[in-house]
C-alpha cells in the first residue's frame, strides 16, 4: 500500500507473543527517569506526526467533513455514526469486505504455507546455494509492483500469456484469469503469495536454525522418521514464529489495496475490490468523514483478526 | 487515578462537538466576477506545474515568454501522472499551490469548488477556442482558465480489412457502423467486429458520444438526467455489440487496443489522437497506410466526447498578472501551434489548426472537424464519483446483458444521492 | 543436523527447488528483458521472452532525461536518514519498554500497538497539513521526519531485547554504570542481528515509497527516484513500458544490493527476535 506507515508499505510487524518480561525487581532509582529520557525522542516525534493526525481522523469520521472542509475543520456538523452507518449499508462496501474476507481466509494459509515449505526445503533438503535460492525467493518482495503488475498482466492474459500457453501444453483451456469474475480473485492471490512468500519464508528459515540440532539427533537415535520428527520437535518450537508472520500477512492482507489498485481496479464488476481501495476512493471523491469512518471499521477488523490469532497460536507456556 | 482522566477527555470531547458547525450561507455558491490584468510585460517568478511529457517539453517553450518578457522568471515542475490527482488535491488543502498549473478537464469542478482557482479574467477571448473545450473551464457559469490542448475521439478502423469486407466509404450513421463491425466479422476474418470497453473506468467516455448523437444530456441545471429515452437508446446500441458477439465483452484487464487493432482481430476502436503514434509503433513500417479514422457516426447530431487539459491560475498566487499574461500567451495561435510541433498536443484554438503542419495532415484534420462538435460532462465537483457509478452500470448492461432502463434509473437514483455539489 | 541421508535423496529437492526458482523469479527476468525492449514488442501479442534487438535504449533515455544523480542522492539520504533514526530511537523506546518500569508503560506500549493496525491512507491528508504547517514542504527533513520512528520498529526491538537476560541490568548496576550507560555500552551491542533486521526493512519501506515524497515535493529537486521514474513511464493516456521496466531496473538494484550485504545478520536477527 503506498500509504506513509511504513508498517503499511513493509510486511513484518507488530505484536509477537508476549515475551517473559524480567521479573519487577523494585524500581531502581533513576530507572524511570532514564526510561523517559529513552522514550522521549519517540513519543514526541510519534505524538507529533501520527498520534494528532490519528485524533483528527478520527474526529473527522463523526463528522460530515468533505474535502472543502480540511480547511476549517471545525466548520463541519456532527454527524455521530452515520458515517458508520452508510459505510455498512452501502453494497459495494460489504462487497468489499467479502473480496477482502476471501482474499485473508484463502491467502493468509496459502502465503504461510508456501514459506513454510519453502523455509523447510531450503533448511533441511539442501545444503548448498542456500542464499542463491534465498535471494531468489526474496526478489519478489523488493521489486516495485507497477513494474510487477505489467508483467503479471501480460502472463495472464488469457489467449497469449505464458500460464494459458503453459497450461495447454497439458491440455488445460485456461480461463480468461483477470476477466473473468470467478477466476480475477483467485489470480490476485496467486500473485499477492508470489510476492510475499519470501518475507515469511525468511522468517521461518531463522526460527528453524534456531531449533537444536541436538534434540533431532536425540529423536533420530530413538527412531523418529522425517515427519515425526518436524510434527513433534520443529512444529511446536515454530510456533511464537508462525504467530508473527500470521499476525504479520493477516494485517497486511487485511489493508491489500496495491494489487486491485494496479491489476484490475476492483473490477470485473466489483469482485476484486478491496476495503483498502474502496476507501482509498471516497477520499479521492473528498468524502473525507464517510473514508475515515471506513478507515476505522476497517482498523476494527485488524484488531479483532489479530486478537483472534492471538488466542489461536498462542504458544503453550 | 483513572476517573478525572476520562472526565476530562469527556468534556474535552463534548467542547469540540458542540463547536462544530457549519455556516448557514454558502458563500462559495455565487458565479464569481473576475478582475482585471495590469498591462505591460510580466515581471517576476512563476510556478507551474505540468504533468507528464508536458512537463518535460514546457521549459524550452516557455523560454520564448521569458525572451518576450525581461524579468520574468518561470519554474516548470514535471509531476508524474500516477496520482496527480492526489498531488493536486493535498497541495490545495494545505495551501500550498504553484501559481499556474495544468489541470485535467475532469478536475476543473473540484478544484474551483474547493475555492482554488481564480476566473478567467475577461481579456482573454473565449471564442478563440473550440467551444466544448472552453466548456470544460467554465463551472457554475463562470471559466477559471483556458484550454490548452483538446483531444477528442474518433473511430479508428482498418482500412485494408474494410476493403476486404466490402466497405468502401466509410458510414455516417449508428446502423453503418454496426455493419460494418458485422462485415468485418464475417468477410474479413476478424474475430470481433469491434473493441468497445466494456465498463471500467473511464467507459463513459466511449458510451457519451453515442448518447450526446442521440440528444441525450446528463445534466438539466443542478439537476441529473441519466434515465432519459435518448440516453436508453444510446446505451441500448451500445449494449447491442456485446449481446451481438460483436465486441469482446471480456477483454483482459490492461490489454492495450494496439496489438489486436495490428493483427487484425479488433479491426476497429474508438480511441484519440495519441493513438495514431501508438499503433503504428506496434504496427512497424507502413502500417499508417493500413487505417484510418472517421467521425463518429451521427443518429442526431455529431458529437464526440472532447478532453485535453485547462491552464488554470490558482487563487494563491502572489503575481497575478504575469500568471494570466503566461497563461493569455500559451492561449495565442502562433505558440499553440509551436507547441503541437514540440508536443503533438492538439491546439485548444481554433485558428492554430490552419497551420500547415495540422491542416496536411488528412487523419488530423478529421480530428479538427469532431472538435467542432466535441462536448463534455458538466463540471460538477461530484462528477468522478458519478461516473463511477455510471461505469458500474455500464460494465453490468455490457457483460452481463441486464436490462438497461434498470441501470439507468439506478444510476439515476445514485447520482441524485450524489448530488451535483453545487 | 539430520542424519545423513543418500546422495539421491537430495536431487530431486534441488530439481524441485530450481523449477520453483525459476517460476517466482520468471516474471522478475522477464521485467528485466523487457528494459532491453522496445514499446512496440512490449506491446506485441503474443509476448516475446528475448527481446528481438536488444537495445540501451531505454536506459539512456532515462539517465538522459532524468537528473539522476540528484534523485538518487535524495532518495539514498533520506533512505539513510530514516533508517538510521528507527535504529537509533526505535531500539531506545524497545529497551525502555523491555526492561524497565515507569510510569506511563502500559499506555505507551498500548497506543503504539494501536496505530500499528490503523490504515495509513486515513492519516495521509492531515499528516501533510502537518508538515506544510511545519514549513516542511519542498525539503529533505519533510521527507524524513515523519518516518523518523515508527511502532513496528519499537516493536522489533522490544521483542529482540526482552529475549535478553536481564542479569545484564544487574550487573551494570552493580559495576555503577548509569541506566544510560547500561543501554548503551550493554544492551545495544548485543543488538546486531534486531538493528541489521530493522534496518534492511526500513531502508526497503522508504526507498520504494511513493506517495508521501510525490505529495511533499514542490520542485524537482526533492524528487526520490521512484518519483522520477514514474514521470516518464506513466502518461496521461498511455504507458511507456520500456522506461517502466528499465526504470524498475534501477530502482531495484540498490534494494538486491543491501539485501546481499545484510543477509547474514538479516537472517540471524530474525532467530533472535524473541519469537522464541
Amino acid at each position: 500500500m503506498s500509504a506513509p506507515t511504513l508498517a503499511a508499505t513493509v510486511q513484518l510487524p507488530p505484536a509477537a507473543s508476549s515475551p517473559k518480561l524480567p521479573r519487577k525487581r523494585g524500581s531502581h532509582p533513576g530507572e524511570g527517569r532514564a526510561a523517559w529520557i529513552l522514550a522521549i525522542p519517540f513519543t514526541l516525534l510519534f505524538l507529533a506526526f501520527t498520534v494528532w493526525p490519528v485524533i483528527q481522523s478520527l474526529f473527522m469520521s463523526f463528522t460530515d467533513t468533505k474535502q472543502k472542509d480540511l480547511r476549517t475543520p471545525f466548520a463541519v456538523n456532527f454527524t455521530g455514526l452515520q458515517n458508520y452507518g452508510r459505510a455498512l449499508s452501502d453494497p459495494v462496501f460489504v462487497k468489499a469486505a467479502a473480496n477482502t474476507a476471501y482474499f485473508v481466509v484463502v491467502g493468509v494459509p496459502l502465503t504461510l504455507g508456501v514459506a513454510l515449505l519453502a523455509a523447510v526445503a531450503l533448511d533441511k533438503g539442501i545444503t548448498r546455494f542456500r542464499a542463491v535460492y534465498r535471494l531468489g525467493f526474496y526478489t519478489p518482495v523488493i521489486t516495485s509492483i507497477v513494474a510487477v503488475a505489467v508483467v503479471w498482466r501480460f502472463l495472464l492474459q488469457p489467449d497469449s500469456g505464458l500460464v494459458n500457453t503453459v497450461l495447454s501444453w497439458v491440455g488445460i483451456a485456461g480461463p480468461n484469469w483477470l476477466g473473468d469474475v470467478q477466476w480475477s480473485m483467485p489470480s490476485l492471490i496467486l500473485m499477492a503469495t508470489w510476492r510475499n512468500f519470501g518475507t515469511g519464508m525468511i522468517i521461518f528459515l531463522a526460527g528453524l536454525q534456531a531449533v537444536p540440532a541436538s534434540l533431532h539427533e536425540a529423536a533420530a537415535i530413538d527412531g523418529a522418521s522425517g515427519w515425526q520428527r518436524f510434527w513433534h520437535i520443529t512444529f511446536p518450537l515454530l510456533r511464537p514464529t508462525l504467530l508473527f508472520v500470521s499476525v504479520t500477512t493477516a494485517i497486511g492482507y487485511l489493508q491489500f489495496f496495491e494489487e486491485p489498485f494496479v491489476m484490475t481496479q476492483g473490477g470485473p464488476l466489483n469482485s476484486t475490490i478491496s476495503l483498502s481501495m474502496y476507501t482509498y476512493n471516497q477520499f479521492g471523491y473528498g468524502n473525507y468523514g464517510l473514508a475515515a469512518a471506513m478507515s476505522y471499521l476497517i482498523f476494527i477488523v485488524i484488531a479483532v483478526v489479530t486478537a483472534l490469532q492471538f488466542r489461536l497460536l498462542r504458544e503453550n507456556t | 487515578m483513572r476517573t478525572p482522566a476520562i472526565a476530562a477527555l469527556t468534556m474535552a470531547a463534548a467542547l469540540v462537538v458542540t463547536g462544530c458547525g457549519r455556516p448557514a450561507d454558502n458563500p462559495s455558491a455565487a458565479p464569481q466576477s473576475a478582475s482585471t490584468v495590469a498591462s505591460g510585460p510580466a515581471t517576476g517568478d512563476l510556478t507551474v506545474w505540468a504533468m507528464g511529457a508536458e512537463g518535460e517539453k514546457l521549459p524550452d517553450l516557455v523560454k520564448d515568454f521569458e525572451a518576450a518578457n525581461p524579468g520574468v522568471k518561470v519554474t516548470v515542475t514535471a509531476i508524474p501522472w500516477s496520482a496527480a490527482h492526489d498531488k493536486f488535491t493535498t497541495a490545495i488543502t494545505a495551501q500550498k499551490t504553484p501559481d499556474i498549473a495544468m489541470i485535467g478537464t475532469t478536475w476543473m469542478g473540484e478544484f474551483a469548488g474547493l475555492g482554488a482557482l481564480d476566473p478567467t479574467p475577461a481579456a482573454i477571448d473565449k471564442s478563440a477556442f473550440f467551444p466544448g473545450a472552453w466548456g470544460t473551464t467554465e463551472v457554475g457559469g463562470t471559466s477559471y482558465g483556458i484550454p490548452w490542448y483538446v483531444e477528442t475521439r474518433l473511430v479508428y478502423y482498418r482500412t485494408d480489412l474494410a476493403e476486404k469486407a466490402g466497405i468502401t466509404t466509410p458510414p455516417t450513421d449508428w446502423d453503418g457502423l454496426k455493419a460494418m463491425a458485422k462485415a468485418m466479422q464475417e468477410k474479413a476474418g476478424s474475430k470481433w467486429g469491434i473493441n468497445l470497453q466494456p465498463g471500467g473506468t473511464g467507459s463513459w467516455q466511449s458510451v457519451m458520444p453515442f448518447a450526446w448523437s442521440n440528444g441525450a444530456q446528463l445534466n438539466n441545471g443542478d439537476q441529473w438526467t441519466f434515465d432519459s429515452p435518448q440516453m436508453s437508446e444510446a446505451l441500448k446500441y451500445y449494449q447491442s455489440y456485446f449481446t451481438d458477439g460483436l465486441a469482446n465483452k471480456s477483454p483482459a484487464p490492461g490489454a492495450t487496443v494496439e496489438p489486436t487493432f495490428v493483427d487484425g482481430s479488433e479491426p476497429m476502436f474508438i480511441s484519440g489522437p495519441w493513438e495514431m503514434s501508438a499503433v503504428e509503433k506496434v504496427g512497424g513500417k507502413g502500417f499508417a497506410d493500413k487505417y484510418s479514422v472517421m467521425p463518429m457516426p451521427v443518429k442526431e447530431k455529431s458529437a464526440s466526447f472532447v478532453g485535453g487539459s485547462n491552464l488554470g491560475v490558482f487563487k494563491t498566487t502572489k503575481n497575478r498578472d504575469a500568471a494570466w499574461k503566461l497563461v493569455q500567451w500559451l492561449g495565442q495561435p502562433d505558440v499553440q501551434a509551436k507547441w503541437y510541433g514540440m508536443s503533438t498536443d492538439l491546439p485548444s484554438v481554433t485558428s492554430a489548426w490552419q497551420d500547415p503542419a495540422l491542416a496536411s495532415d488528412k487523419k488530423l484534420a478529421t480530428f479538427g472537424k469532431q472538435l467542432e462538435t466535441a462536448v463534455a460532462p458538466p463540471s460538477f465537483a461530484t462528477w468522478e464519483q458519478v461516473a463511477a457509478k455510471f461505469d458500474a452500470e455500464i460494465e453490468k448492461v455490457t457483460k452481463t446483458g441486464s436490462d438497461v432502463d434498470t441501470s439507468l434509473k439506478t444510476v439515476q437514483s445514485q447520482a441524485t444521492s450524489i448530488g451535483t455539489g453545487s | 543436523m539430520l542424519r545423513p541421508r543418500s546422495r539421491y535423496g537430495r536431487w530431486w529437492i534441488y530439481l524441485v527447488l530450481t523449477i520453483a526458482l525459476v517460476l517466482v523469479i520468471a516474471p522478475f527476468a522477464w521485467m528485466v528483458l523487457g528494459s532491453f525492449k522496445g514499446q512496440g514488442e512490449l506491446l506485441r501479442n503474443p509476448p516475446t521472452w528475448w527481446p528481438e534487438a536488444p537495445s540501451l535504449d531505454n536506459y539512456t533515455q532515462l539517465f538522459a532525461r532524468l537528473d539522476f544523480g540528484t534523485y538518487f542522492t535524495n532518495s539514498v539520504v533520506v533512505a539513510v536518514a530514516v533508517t538510521a533514526g528507527n535504529l537509533l530511537f526505535c531500539s531506545m523506546l524497545g529497551y525502555a519498554l523491555a526492561m524497565l518500569e515507569f510510569p506511563g508503560k502500559r499506555v505507551l506500549l498500548t497506543i503504539v500497538l494501536g496505530t500499528l493496525m490503523i490504515p495509513g491512507v486515513v492519516t495521509f491528508v492531515p499528516l501533510f497539513v502537518i508538515v506544510a504547517n511545519a514549513g516542511l514542504i519542498d525539503t529533505l527533513p519533510g521527507l524524513i521526519l515523519p518516518f523518523l520512528v515508527t511502532p513496528f520498529g519499537v516493536f522489533l526491538m522490544r521483542q529482540f531485547i526482552s529475549g535478553l537476560p536481564p542479569d545484564l541490568l544487574d550487573a551494570g548496576r552493580v559495576d555503577g554504570a548509569s541506566e544510560l550507560g547500561i543501554f548503551g555500552r550493554i544492551i545495544l551491542p548485543l543488538c546486531g542481528p534486531a538493528l541489521a533486521t530493522l534496518g534492511i526493512l526500513t531502508f526497503l519501506g522508504s526507498w520504494n515509497n511513493f506517495l508521501w515524497p510525490l505529495v511533499v515535493a514542490q520542485t524537482e529537486k526533492t524528487y526520490t527516484l521512484p518519483v522520477a521514474l514514474a514521470l516518464y513511464s506513466t502518461g496521461q493516456n498511455n504507458t511507456q513500458y520500456g522506461l517502466l521496466m528499465a526504470g524498475a531496473c534501477v530502482v531495484v538494484l540498490p534494494l538486491l544490493i543491501v539485501f546481499l550485504v545484510f543477509q547474514r545478520h538479516f537472517i540471524e536477527g530474525i532467530a533472535t527476535t524473541g519469537i522464541k
